[in-house]
């Protein structure tokens, strides 16, 4: 018995021999579902639903877009997408990374490749992820350091607090409204700022 | 002077829009430049960005935002665009559904008997359907960087709704988007032609505005093409903006514009009848019963009022609705970005070559008198004025935004 829970792969592709070398290829790996017959609002609560660990969609599919949208705006549950280019001269199969999301298949998909292309694909995106995360998170680290320096600057002007002592009432104020103090310093400021005019 | 390239694909998405490149070829103007042009057909924007990016088309037909955003970071592989040349003005317009028409019409009828509509009436709807806690709305746009988005975001935000917390966004391409809305799925959407008129001849939903009355003559497609590409094919970039420089003046033409109607309806290009696609193209309704939202001169501008000169204050607006809708997260210099995207250079030497004198210096005077105090050519429903000069005190100028990164001077 695998303790590891089987992948979830969404399947967005309405050419049924590819679809089964798909499903063939994470047999056992992974559970596949299809969605090809849903489209822009249904086929976001479908994923919305299912939660997939990947996505795997027909490069010409006219879902793209709403996928692609998935992916950029606000970051909204972005999931990673792996993408079927199926023609001739194979330019468009040299493997493209977007934020990495994306990964190009060759045409002449073998049920072998499929797994191997999930994984990489799914490790690619973690770390992206990870990496966007963290650039994200210091940004707003920044911003609330910057936020609490005014709020108790503007303590220290208007009501004559030490800096220690204005640093103290944030936090109290804080701990009793369940707040962090990024969201007090900004009430503060806001308030304070107003009383001014 | 040989051609650096002779034979060139390029990539359109099937709309009424793309019709510059349908009577390139139907009326022998690629043939008159020496270009042998293939036209595919694409099923999404996304997909259009990727073939051009990896070279698999040679130039496009695209969003005008998407030009400007290929310079962003996190951008796809490391590809910019460039265009010399902007395809139309305007175009597009926003459908509600006949359910949520009837709900606006009884929520404020003034409001939607003015013209042009605003978003009042709906912001009614919206808080009556919070309080009744009913599911909020689905919009539906066409792509993130497109002006579709934009201007439905303007028009929501000039009523001070938020698009991102008042109302659900979704993206889905414009063929599907009158099922979305027959099958319920979507109750408001921003789309370019034919399917406004689609959806209206279908029954499925009623055309309130027109994007040229929420943001007016603001570049709407553009000749898109890879920066490296560009670079290394000067003569044929030349011949290519030229070319269809001479098919936008035939379609500026009214008299032509049935013929450019019956060339789109051929399935290789936009594949739907001559009655969905003639009523943007000529200004007339599509029903007989009323007159269509469509009916208006500069509906669809594809050459007059200077349409064709790649503008940077437009990729500047662009940009500053990217940081406005915190779709930009990074650090850019928007500014530089405007100024790289363009190429007007291009596009002056094919006017010049074609003896069109200058197209962009119709009304010359009354826009460097706009311009001196920093106002461009655009209109906006709420009746402000960009300011080219300082975009970040624009920026800072609307209440209603979902910023991720704060704006601020460079340097």
């Amino acid at each position: 018995m695998s303790t590891v829970p089987p992948l979830i792969v969404l399947l967005i592709d309405c050419d049924p021999d590819r679809a089964k070398i798909v499903e063939d290829g994470l047999r056992g790996a992974a559970v596949v579902k299809q969605a090809h017959a849903a489209h822009g609002a249904e086929l976001l609560s479908l994923i919305r639903r299912l939660q997939p660990d990947a996505i795997i969609i027909d490069c010409e599919s006219p879902d793209r877009d709403t996928i692609e949208n998935l992916q950029l705006v606000a970051r909204e549950n972005p999931k990673p997408v792996v993408m079927f280019v199926e023609n001739g001269d194979g330019s468009l199969a040299k493997e493209a990374v977007r934020s990495g999301v994306s990964a190009y298949i060759v045409d002449g998909l073998s049920t072998k490749r499929v797994l191997p292309v999930v994984e990489i694909a799914i490790e690619r995106f973690k770390m992206f992820d990870a990496l966007w995360r963290d650039l994200e998170k210091s940004k707003a680290d920044l911003e609330a350091r910057k936020v609490i320096e005014r709020a108790k600057g503007l303590l220290m002007d208007k009501r004559n607090m030490t800096e220690n002592d204005a640093y103290t009432a944030m936090r109290k104020m804080a701990m009793e409204q369940g707040k962090s103090i990024r969201d007090v310093a900004e009430s503060i400021l806001s308030v304070l700022t107003l009383l001014d005019d | 002077m040989g051609l650096e390239q002779r034979q060139l694909a390029i990539g359109f998405v099937p709309l009424t829009d793309m019709a510059p490149f349908a009577v390139a070829r139907e009326k022998g103007f690629f043939e008159r430049y020496g270009l042998d042009v293939t036209l595919n057909a694409e099923n999404s924007w996304s997909q259009i960005r990727d073939k051009l990016a990896l070279g698999e088309i040679d130039a496009a037909h695209m969003l005008a935002p998407m030009v400007s955003a290929s310079w962003l970071e996190g951008a796809f592989a490391d590809e910019r665009f460039v265009s010399a040349l902007t395809l139309n003005f305007n175009g597009n317009a926003i459908t509600v559904s006949n359910d949520l028409f009837q709900e606006m019409t009884e929520a404020d009828r003034e409001a939607m008997t003015e013209r042009p509509t605003t978003a009042r009436a709906l912001r009614k709807v919206l808080s009556r359907r919070l309080e009744e806690g009913r599911e909020p709305l689905t919009v539906g746009a066409v792509f993130p960087y497109s002006s579709h988005n934009y201007a439905m975001r303007y028009w929501l935000g000039a009523e001070g709704l938020n698009p991102d917390r008042d109302v659900r966004m979704i993206v889905a391409p414009p063929p599907l988007m009158a099922d979305h809305m027959k099958s319920g799925n979507v109750d408001i959407f921003c789309v370019g032609e034919p399917w406004n008129t689609v959806a209206e001849y279908e029954g499925v939903g009623r055309t309130i505005v027109r994007s040229n009355e929420i943001l007016g003559d603001m570049s709407e497609k553009m000749l898109a093409v890879r920066r490296s590409w560009a670079l290394s094919n000067p003569r044929t970039h030349l011949a290519l903006v030229s070319s269809l420089l001479e098919a936008l003046r035939w379609l500026d033409a009214r008299e032509n514009r049935n013929e450019a109607a019956y060339i789109l309806s051929s399935d290789e290009y936009v594949g739907k009848g001559v009655h969905l696609l003639s009523p943007a193209l000529v200004g007339r309704g599509a029903l007989p019963d009323r007159r269509s939202l469509v009916e208006s001169e500069d509906f669809l501008t594809f050459y007059r009022h200077g349409a064709n000169d790649p503008r940077g204050d437009d990729a500047l607006w662009f940009l500053t609705q990217m940081v406005r809708w915190g779709q930009i997260i990074a650090p850019t210099d928007i500014a530089d970005v405007a100024a790289r995207a363009y190429l007007p250079d291009v596009y002056r030497e094919a006017a010049q070559r074609l003896n069109l004198g200058d197209p962009t210096n119709v009304d010359l005077e009354t826009k460097e008198a706009a311009r001196s105090n920093g106002a461009t050519h655009q209109t906006f429903i709420d009746g402000r004025r960009f300011n080219a000069r300082d975009p970040i005190a624009y920026l800072e100028s609307f209440a209603r935004h979902n910023m991720r990164i704060r704006p601020h001077q460079a340097g």
